[in-house]
């Protein structure tokens, strides 16, 4: 009873932070943005635009969750190259597009249709210049991330398509692989654990928890030059299923 | 050309195109949860099947309802065994 009331209070403060942090803070940032353009170019206003949207994740996902939702970033990159990269993520919540903002990096996310359409959210990423992969064919698809790649902007994707049901990880997509393969820019797998039920699929109730989230080493075109997309795809997705086995502890670290 | 050799030469297509195992090709797996293949792949496995067995797929609606590799295996034996009746009659 006292955890279920605790649950309900959780959430009740969460959204009604959430909504009013979300209903001002989205249209300042859309201000800020705008502003930017009278004094700063358009690919630096867009810079600082893109940045200003991490920050609006960072809060909603490690401060207004806080402390009954901890989130634990680690960056496992031995390799420390330069970006931009293709991050490619797993997918078991809603939240997993929030997460990415502990990404210390400027990107665009890979969406599929809805996200586009959701009221407030859905503009601002249009305008970040987020990707919607099932509303183009692959060529422009390809074409525009390669020009945001090429112009600094990293990518983030989530090569299962749909979140996972039952937490296993599903098949890739390959979209993104065959970008890396044409575009030659790194790939780097990224894994979150622990937000399965935060919210779980179908619902918004979000439960206490950690939330880990690492960031693995750069597969850099040299690694996978020659490649198929179908053998690329499918190496980062082991190297992803290998790392979630070490962050839920049934592997070896 | 025989059944066992068609089949022989698509499990190469996936060996050759997708560098899958040939241990992994058994006939009842499903092309896209099992062998995980996606909607840009099936592009790229039906150039390879048409190289291989010099026949025109891409235009039959019947690819549309494969799901596993024994579905491909029936459809490429049906699609040797129309262009076959279909030769001499050409001839005629």
């Amino acid at each position: 009873m006292k955890e279920a009331l605790i649950l309900i209070c959780f959430n009740t403060i969460f959204y009604i932070l959430f909504f009013i942090f979300s209903f001002l803070g989205i249209p300042l940032l859309s201000l800020f943005g705008a502003f930017q353009y009278i004094f700063i170019s358009h690919r630096n206003a867009m810079k600082k635009f893109r940045r200003a949207i991490s920050w609006y994740g960072l809060v909603i996902v490690k401060i207004l969750p806080y402390p009954f939702v901890m989130v634990r970033y680690e960056d496992l990159d031995k390799t420390k190259i330069g970006g931009p990269f293709i991050f490619a993520c797993n997918h078991r919540s809603a939240s997993d597009p929030f997460l990415m903002a502990c990404l210390p990096y400027e990107f665009v996310q890979v969406v599929n249709i809805w996200p586009f359409k959701l009221p407030v959210l859905g503009f601002m990423a249009k305008w970040a210049g987020y990707l919607s992969v099932r509303e183009m064919p692959f060529e422009s698809f390809s074409k525009k991330a390669a020009v945001l790649l090429n112009d600094g902007v990293s990518i983030v994707a989530f090569p299962e398509g749909t979140r996972s049901a039952d937490g296993s990880l599903g098949q890739f997509h390959g979209s993104i692989f065959r970008v890396a393969l044409q575009t030659g820019y790194p790939v780097v797998p990224v894994c979150i654990t622990g937000n399965e039920k935060i919210p779980a699929r179908g619902t918004l109730l979000l439960r206490p928890g950690t939330i880990k989230i690492h960031k693995l080493s750069p597969i850099t075109y040299d690694e996978f030059r020659g490649f198929t997309p179908y053998k690329l795809k499918n190496m980062v997705r082991q190297l992803i299923a290998d790392e979630i086995e070490v962050m839920e502890g049934k592997g070896n670290a | 050309m025989t059944e066992q050799e068609i089949i022989k030469l698509t499990n190469q297509v996936f060996v050759d195109s997708f560098e899958i195992e040939k241990e992994l090709l058994k006939e009842e797996m499903n092309i896209f949860q099992d062998l995980g293949l996606d909607s840009l792949d099936i592009v790229d496995l039906v150039v390879a099947l048409q190289e291989k067995f010099g026949v025109k797929i891409r235009n039959d609606e019947r690819i549309k309802g494969i799901r596993t590799l024994g579905d491909i295996y029936k459809f490429i034996i049906s699609l040797k065994a129309e262009v076959a009746s279909a030769a001499p009659n050409s001839r005629k």
